[in-house]
């Protein structure tokens, strides 16, 4: 069957074509890549401040949503009666399904005016704001997924654990918990590739300002995202230019930790993943 | 009664947990829904956009999308089908069945703005086909191929073996196997697969936005190689002028509207596959 070696041929093509036009890259700025400074006309490529920002929105992101998705998912699948369940679990499984785009609006139009208004900033588009969009982006995958880990584990666990006379926060924390963690890890993996590569919501958000803020812990301004960058500056440059080349090379690197992480998720899971 | 308490305050926690996150999910829908609706008329789906989008309507907008994923899917889903039937029926060793697996999940986890670019190095200028509405259909027909793949296979794995066994004993080919058990059967997994697939891809702005569309001025496209408009880049350039308030109301009302469609293909997905799962070999 040929659409296999389609298939394969697309992804290996996916891979050299970004190589190929970051080489440029790669070969002319060499470590410099890893500097501070982003200055296409003076031919100065740093990507730091980029991968601090994709780390910062990343981690704000599942701080937030990680506690809030587990204990959500621990309230459908444990407290929740049964016949609630699939309604509720539908219901999160569509939003998890609205478009990013949308996410941006809402935080362009309405969360960032009100972080900008608590803050008393002159504008909402902090790393800060992008982080939280992120989060609520991430939580219905959260939620789900872990859902389905606590839910998959069989009765006869919980059963024994109440015969022992546990009250049931002693259950999901000693037993269910446990036994799920794997699987919730796994989710929370699959958040996390999201998250590093969603594009939208974060670029409208994030400010685009290419420093680190000072000091560096001062989340609450604005930041540059890897796919931020990529999504402002890529219809700017050149094709061939070394700005363009630049702009590949730390697309590769984007793609490089996504891929990672996917390929241990997968050496992780070992169970054929859910397609929604 | 320390642990009596403990319980009682795990359960605060939970509780609270869940009211916060689904009070946010709730505010996200109904604000869409409110502020959606107070944009939308008759006129508004039916006209097409002046004035950068502030002014006007969405037709064009609506059509582009539209033609998009509809094109994607009909690019994707046999090649999907393909490589489903592949893996589950040609492929016997476990190595290799693993490196399909990391290829599919590894396309499954690229970014979509890595897409996009990778449609703007390969489609617009090593094959210099320009912006092309074409291209972003095949970029996205990319995009949603694992979902498909992975939504078949699931359903060709689900076919008991003795349907295998009773067409091999009547003396059929492995292509009359697969051509009167295998597809008929898998048919509906691979569907809702490539419902699921669209509702995503109808969503993307990515992967297109450098490829694919142009924001104003746009009508149907009369050929493969022109630029079309679509509703998430619509939102995007709209979004970036929301001082204006009127651009800012019609990016609500586009908004709805792509959500409506989305939601429409995962329902239908859902549904399809609540139904399914009731059935019973």
């Amino acid at each position: 069957m040929a659409s296999t070696f389609i298939s394969i041929a697309i992804t290996l093509l996916i891979f050299i074509v970004l190589f190929g036009n970051s080489y440029d890259a790669f070969s002319q700025i060499g470590w410099d890549l890893f500097s501070l400074t982003w200055n296409p006309a003076k031919d100065q490529f740093g990507v730091l401040s980029m991968l601090y920002g994709t780390f910062a929105v990343t981690l704000i992101a599942l701080l937030l949503a990680v506690p809030l998705g587990i204990a959500t998912a621990i309230f459908t699948s444990e407290i929740l009666p049964d016949r609630f369940r699939l309604y509720v679990k539908s219901a999160i499984e569509l939003l998890a399904g609205i478009p990013s785009i949308i996410y941006g609006l809402i935080g362009i139009a309405l969360v960032s005016t009100w972080v900008a208004s608590i803050f008393e900033l002159s504008s909402g588009r902090t790393l800060v704001t992008a982080g939280i969009l992120l989060a609520i982006m991430i939580l219905p995958t959260i939620i789900t997924l872990t859902d389905d880990a606590l839910h998959n584990i069989p009765k006869k666990y919980k059963e024994t654990s109440k015969g022992l006379g546990l009250y049931p926060y002693e259950i999901i924390q000693k037993t269910l918990l446990p036994l799920a963690k794997r699987n919730i890890a796994g989710a929370v993996l699959l958040a996390l590739g999201r998250a590093l590569g969603e594009t939208m919501a974060v670029m409208l958000l994030v400010g685009s300002i290419d420093k680190i803020p000072q000091p560096f812990f001062n989340l609450l301004s604005p930041g540059q995202t890897i796919t931020s960058k990529l999504g402002r500056e890529v219809g700017e440059s050149a094709f061939g230019s070394l700005h363009f080349s630049a702009l590949n090379a730390i697309g590769f690197l984007l793609l490089l930790i996504v891929i990672t992480l996917t390929i241990c998720t997968q050496l992780y899971f070992r169970k054929e993943a859910r397609s929604l | 009664m320390k642990r009596n308490v403990k319980n009682i305050a795990f359960k605060s926690v939970i509780w609270t947990a869940a009211l916060v996150s689904i009070v946010t999910l709730l505010f996200l829908i109904s604000t869409l829904i409110w502020k959606g609706f107070g944009a939308i008329t008759f006129d508004f789906i039916f006209s097409e956009s002046k004035n950068f989008g502030s002014e006007g309507g969405i037709i064009y907008q609506i059509i582009g999308s539209l033609l998009l994923t509809l094109c994607a899917a009909l690019i994707s889903f046999p090649l999907a089908l393909g490589v489903a039937i592949y893996k589950s029926e040609y492929i016997k060793k476990r190595s290799l069945q693993t490196i399909t697996d990391t290829i599919v999940f590894s396309l499954n986890g690229i970014p979509s703005i890595i897409f996009g670019i990778f449609g703007l190095i390969f489609f617009v200028n090593v094959l210099h086909t320009g912006i092309s509405w074409f291209v972003g259909s095949i970029i996205l027909a990319i995009m949603i191929l694992p979902t498909i793949i992975l939504s078949s296979y699931q359903s060709i794995i689900s076919i008991p073996i003795s349907y295998r066994e009773n067409a091999m004993a009547l003396g059929m080919t492995q292509w009359q196997v697969i051509r009167t058990v295998i597809i008929p059967r898998s048919i509906d997994g691979a569907f809702t697969g490539l419902l699921l697939g669209l509702a995503r891809a109808i969503g993307e702005t990515a992967p297109i936005m450098f490829i694919a569309t142009a924001f104003s001025g746009v009508t149907f496209p009369r050929s493969l190689v022109e630029p079309v408009s679509t509703l998430p880049t619509h939102i995007l350039a709209l979004a970036q002028q929301a001082t204006n308030p009127q651009a800012l109301e019609n990016a609500w009302g586009s908004s709805l509207v792509l959500v409506t469609l989305v939601f429409m293909f995962s329902i239908s997905a859902l549904v399809r596959r609540i139904q399914y799962s009731k059935i019973n070999y």
